[in-house]
């Protein structure tokens, strides 16, 4: 029964601390034990690995989002540069 | 591993001090002359930075009118204030914390939210003809809910994440950006990320129930 609580409590501390982790994980901002850290609590931890999975798949979105304007501003600021100063 | 910085293109690799290369020293050497007065010289630094600039401070007001206008009001500042800068940090970095600083002074003057300019039109995104007309089409709403969640985001948040995830900038560069240091700017940015992805998940499941 106590080893059961204190499983539960060590699970429950893992699950926060790896929930606030997840971008560093990511990123590749986390020493190789805590990588080990959330690969472990990850792999059992079904809500986790679900909100890693959609945090990949959001940062893939975002890097794609990247654009570049059709049409550069630049002559557009420099007319302005030249009238105002 | 800093996975946007790895893939990022070329002009973000220049500037994150992978490559230090012609190009790079040309630049402090447009910097040296334009903090000399040398207008023309600046007026190249404003063709080398100005489209990317006008870029993240799109993402960030949501707004094409709104962007070109701090744009040009960055580089006013820029030009009246660059015997300043000292060179401690990369010119880009200097110059778009003058942008972010414009963008903030501009949202705090409108504190509405956006009502013209959508993001993903022709303009800015080039189809990828190689999907298949129904993942093109998903691909884009998904585009279109990316955008809309990044604009729900407080622009605090906001902002760290434009220029981390979507414009590429190190963790580093971003937090210098921001004026932050990097472990408040990570907190930032993953509280923006987990927001982002809380809406982007909504919308795959409305989605995927429809």
């Amino acid at each position: 029964m106590i080893r059961r609580l204190l499983a539960k409590h060590r699970f429950m501390r893992d699950h926060r601390w790896t929930q606030a982790h997840l971008s560093d994980y990511i990123d590749g901002d986390l020493r190789s034990s805590d990588r080990q850290r959330v690969e472990e609590h990850a792999h059992w931890c079904p809500e986790c690995r679900r909100v890693l999975e959609s945090l990949r798949r959001t940062l893939k979105g975002l890097m794609e989002l990247r654009a570049t304007p059709g049409e550069s501003i630049a002559p557009g600021v420099i007319d302005r540069l030249r009238r105002e100063s | 591993m800093d996975v946007a910085a790895r893939s990022a293109p070329s002009w973000h690799r220049v500037h994150h001090g992978e490559a230090m290369t012609a190009g790079t020293n040309h630049e402090a050497d447009l910097v040296t002359r334009a903090r000399a007065g040398d207008r023309g010289a600046f007026e190249q630094l404003v063709r080398l930075h100005a489209d990317r600039l006008y870029a993240v401070v799109l993402r960030v007001s949501g707004d094409r009118h709104e962007a070109e206008e701090i744009v040009q009001e960055t580089f006013l500042r820029a030009w009246r204030n660059i015997a300043r800068f000292q060179g401690r940090s990369q010119f880009f970095t200097w110059l778009y914390r003058i942008g972010v600083n414009e963008a903030r002074r501009s949202h705090e003057r409108r504190r509405t939210r956006p009502q013209s300019a959508p993001l993903a039109d022709a303009e800015t995104q080039v189809p990828d003809e190689r999907q298949a007309p129904q993942a093109r089409a998903e691909a884009h709403e998904l585009r279109q809910a990316l955008e809309a969640a990044i604009l729900d985001l407080p622009l605090d948040y906001r902002m760290p994440l434009v220029l981390r995830d979507v414009e590429g900038l190190s963790t580093a560069q971003a937090a210098t950006v921001m004026e932050l240091g990097e472990a408040a700017f990570k907190s930032r940015l993953h509280r923006a990320r987990l927001a982002v992805r809380a809406a982007v998940e909504d919308f795959v499941a409305q989605r995927d129930d429809s």
